[in-house]
């Protein structure tokens, strides 16, 4: 067996920042845009990459994502000798292998990589929202003879601030990496999105696992020791829609960016298409009560309510005389009659009784967790 | 229960002339339903919600959309490693004066009888709406006195087609023959018909002893009529169905079912059944709802962008209704645009059918203008190329 590169899909994030939503879930495993989960974007663009062997890393809550990705069919991740396989942490000769960080997940886990002898590994984050394609960065990688290439976003000079931003010199080989600088130099933002040469990577990790075990992140530690050793390190700038939704306001705006017609995303455009596992649902059902505007509905919804600007995933219910503004409402919540839900997330399962108020602002989205329960009981329709 | 007690016979060789031009391209059992699926998901349903893995499928002339649609099965958990879903290519309008056609046609559904291995199998077809209990079906045959058990749905008689076929049921409750339905006197305390599904459920090796005695006969016999002579040889249990039940044989019966969809008691109890029913599953953005949009009582598909109205249709994946278009008591299949300002009312578009901009169409509840597959219809002379039964 043996694969050109592999990619590896660092999914063990808690997402602690996104509060009731990542209770019970990995933040990859998180719904997003009526259809979707946050992961769905990295996978489809592997598969859409020709990317066709895919390490998933796990360790936070990983039941609901292992759940969804399955054998990675629905990604066109099931072929033979490739394909997705969802990584978890486990015991070994040498004590329990839980991952203190994004390189050490990788270190973890060489035995899995080795399996495939790849020449290439592409590192990638599962908690993106982008269309991106990795070949085009790979055969940068190539061209630049780089031993690492790091996706960068150009963000504006006072976004900068909050992002490890990669200077560069003139052939975009980066010669400094500052974590979150106060006057930023340049404004390349890395995006977590990595392509290393195997063999390197390796070396430097069973170097440091053998001796003092400092190679924990790549932002921390891998891309600080690639430049001090002056390995050819170059940035990649990626153009088009990226969004980190690793906050409650991030993931809602991200939501309410998806439900504009001419959104960047473009998710519509079927030459990249975002696939995901979904069960087969009937219709959406919008009865003779329903308002329906500016909103995107899914199949196996039911709305009998007055839908605005909100953004309805798969199964949900709505009652009659509910008014839903500017939301987002994960899969299978069943909202009540006479509800009011305005800038809020509604999570999974979740269940708001009749009459039962939901109100945030803009700048403080309300949130109502997953399965949790709100008011009191839903009369059957 | 071993898996394979039960195997199944999709016939697809159904008559289709009363539903053209909707099925020129394509069986009675791939026609669009309900706004996601095709009919032969209802008896593919039923049939993986018994537990049955082995299914034989009967092609129609044209087979491309059931293959298309069904692949491997996966959807309804029929691609196992045990059984599975066997496809046997068309053969109906062969020269059947030819002995060589004529073994062909038996040895397809026998060497599939005898591979499966089963005690018992149900033979249907793929165009009927309904959500049958197929284990409910075989403890009832266990429980019968007859060889062969029948299926049949209550109806009154202003609600079926007077050619339509009924069961005789003696008053001992045993089905004896098949007769118009203009020849049974209905039910005198419920008025209603007792309507032949064209489903039976019978011992496997019943089944194979009469193809096998079907075989060796002069003229040439199709297994609906084997079965048919059968039932009226020894008699058969009737099995009454009591769920939501359409036999699509006419553009009209397609018609009121898809609108019988639209009534929130059948959607919920067809659809949203324990027994669930299962369809290929696609990769489909979300429907949008512009502002200004404005829809009431209709089944939507995903991927569609609605700026217009919808008022009391079926919407199909991905279709456009464009701002101030209107459409009401209609179907419009998967892909079909809708230009600025038209008004379509009673009107069937099947698949990619594009309207231009202001254009009124008008059928009527008896008879829907049904557009062809991929038409254009881009001025009003054009509207003429629609077609009303």
């Amino acid at each position: 067996m043996s694969t050109e590169m592999l990619a590896m899909i660092l999914a063990g994030g808690q997402g602690s920042r996104l509060g009731k939503l990542t209770k019970s879930t990995a933040k990859p495993a998180v719904p997003f845009g009526g259809r979707y989960r946050i992961i769905d974007f990295a996978l489809s663009n592997c598969f859409n990459s020709g990317v066709n062997t895919v390490g998933v890393v796990t360790q936070y809550q990983p039941l609901e994502l292992n759940a969804h990705i399955q054998n990675g069919a629905s990604w066109g991740l099931d072929e033979k000798n490739a394909g997705v396989t969802v990584l978890q942490p486990f015991a070994s000769r040498e004590g329990e292998k839980w991952f203190q960080g994004t390189a050490h997940a990788i270190y973890q886990n060489i035995d899995y990589i080795d399996l495939y002898q790849p020449k290439y590994i592409l590192i990638l984050s599962g908690d993106h929202i982008y269309k991106m394609d990795y070949e085009a960065m790979f055969n940068y990688h190539k061209a630049k003879k780089a031993a690492l290439t790091v996706g960068v976003l150009p963000v504006s000079m006072e976004e900068a601030t909050r992002f490890g931003i990669m200077n560069t010199d003139e052939t975009e080989r980066i010669i400094e990496f500052e974590e979150k600088p106060k006057k930023p130099k340049s404004n390349l933002a890395s995006m977590g999105i990595y392509i290393f040469n195997w063999p390197t990577l390796k070396k430097y990790l069973v170097d440091s696992y053998s001796t003092d075990g400092k190679m924990e992140d790549f932002g921390k530690d891998v891309i600080p020791a690639y430049l001090s050793h002056n390995e050819p390190t170059y940035a990649y700038a990626f153009h088009g829609y990226w969004k980190d939704v690793g906050t409650i306001q991030s993931l809602w705006q991200a939501n309410m960016e998806f439900l504009e017609p001419n959104n960047e995303l473009n998710i519509g455009d079927r030459e990249w298409r975002i696939y995901s596992k979904n069960d087969a649902l009937p219709p959406m059902y919008v009865t003779k009560s329903a308002k329906v505007n500016n909103s995107m509905v899914v199949d196996g919804c039911y709305v009998a309510g007055d839908i605005e600007h909100t953004i309805l995933s798969q199964n949900v219910k709505v009652g009659t005389g509910t008014v839903i503004k500017d939301s987002m409402v994960m899969p299978n919540a069943v909202i009540g009659k006479d509800v009011t839900i305005d800038h809020a997330i509604i999570g999974e399962r979740a269940i708001i009784g009749d009459g039962a108020s939901v109100i945030g602002t803009e700048d403080d989205i309300a949130v109502v967790g997953f399965q949790e329960v709100l008011g009191k009981e839903v009369e059957d329709e | 229960m071993r898996q394979n007690n039960v195997s199944a016979i999709i016939d697809l060789n159904e008559p289709s002339d009363a539903l053209l031009p909707l099925t020129q391209f394509r069986p009675v059992g791939t026609l669009p339903f309900a706004g996601r699926y095709r009919l032969i998901d209802f008896p593919l349903s039923a049939i993986s919600n018994a537990g049955i893995r082995d299914v034989g499928m009967f092609m129609p002339r044209s087979a491309r959309s059931v293959q298309d649609h069904v692949r491997s099965g996966d959807a309804w958990n029929l691609d196992s490693i045990r059984g599975g879903i066997f496809t046997f290519p068309y053969v109906a309008n062969k020269d059947y004066s030819d002995p060589a056609n004529r073994r062909r046609y038996f040895d397809d559904y026998l060497t599939f009888l005898r591979k499966s291995d089963s005690s018992y199998t149900i033979v249907i077809g793929a165009r009927n709406v309904d959500n049958i209990n197929v284990q409910e079906v075989q403890q009832f045959h266990v429980e019968g006195n007859n060889p062969i058990t029948v299926l049949y749905k209550r109806q009154l008689p202003d609600k079926v087609n007077a050619n339509e076929e009924a069961l005789n049921i003696s008053d001992a409750g045993d089905v004896t023959t098949i007769m118009k339905a203009s020849e049974i006197t209905p039910d005198p305390v419920n008025h209603m018909v007792p309507m032949h599904m064209g489903v039976y459920f019978l011992r496997t090796s019943l089944l194979i002893d009469l193809l096998q005695n079907a075989s060796q006969r002069e003229e040439f016999i199709r297994l609906p009529e084997i079965l048919h002579e059968a039932l009226e040889v020894y008699n058969a249990n009737g099995y009454e169905y009591t769920g939501f039940y359409a036999n699509i044989n006419t553009i009209k019966r397609y018609f009121d079912a898809n609108m019988a969809m639209l009534d929130e008691a059948n959607y919920q109890a067809l659809l949203f059944s324990q027994r669930e029913i299962y369809t290929k599953n696609l990769n489909e953005i979300p429907t949008f709802f512009s502002k200004g949009s404005d829809v009431n009582t209709s089944l939507l598909g995903t991927g569609c962008r609605i700026e217009g109205q919808a008022n009391h249709s079926v919407i199909f994946r991905r279709v456009i209704i464009d701002r101030s278009a209107k459409v009401e008591n209609s179907i419009i299949m998967q892909g079909s645009k809708i230009g600025p300002g038209s008004k379509l009312n009673y009107v069937i578009l099947d698949k990619g059918v594009v309207i231009g901009p202001h254009l009124t169409i008008e059928g009527t509840p008896e008879k829907p203008i049904i557009f062809e597959k991929n038409m254009s219809v881009l001025r009003a002379s054009d509207i003429k190329k629609g077609v009303q039964h």
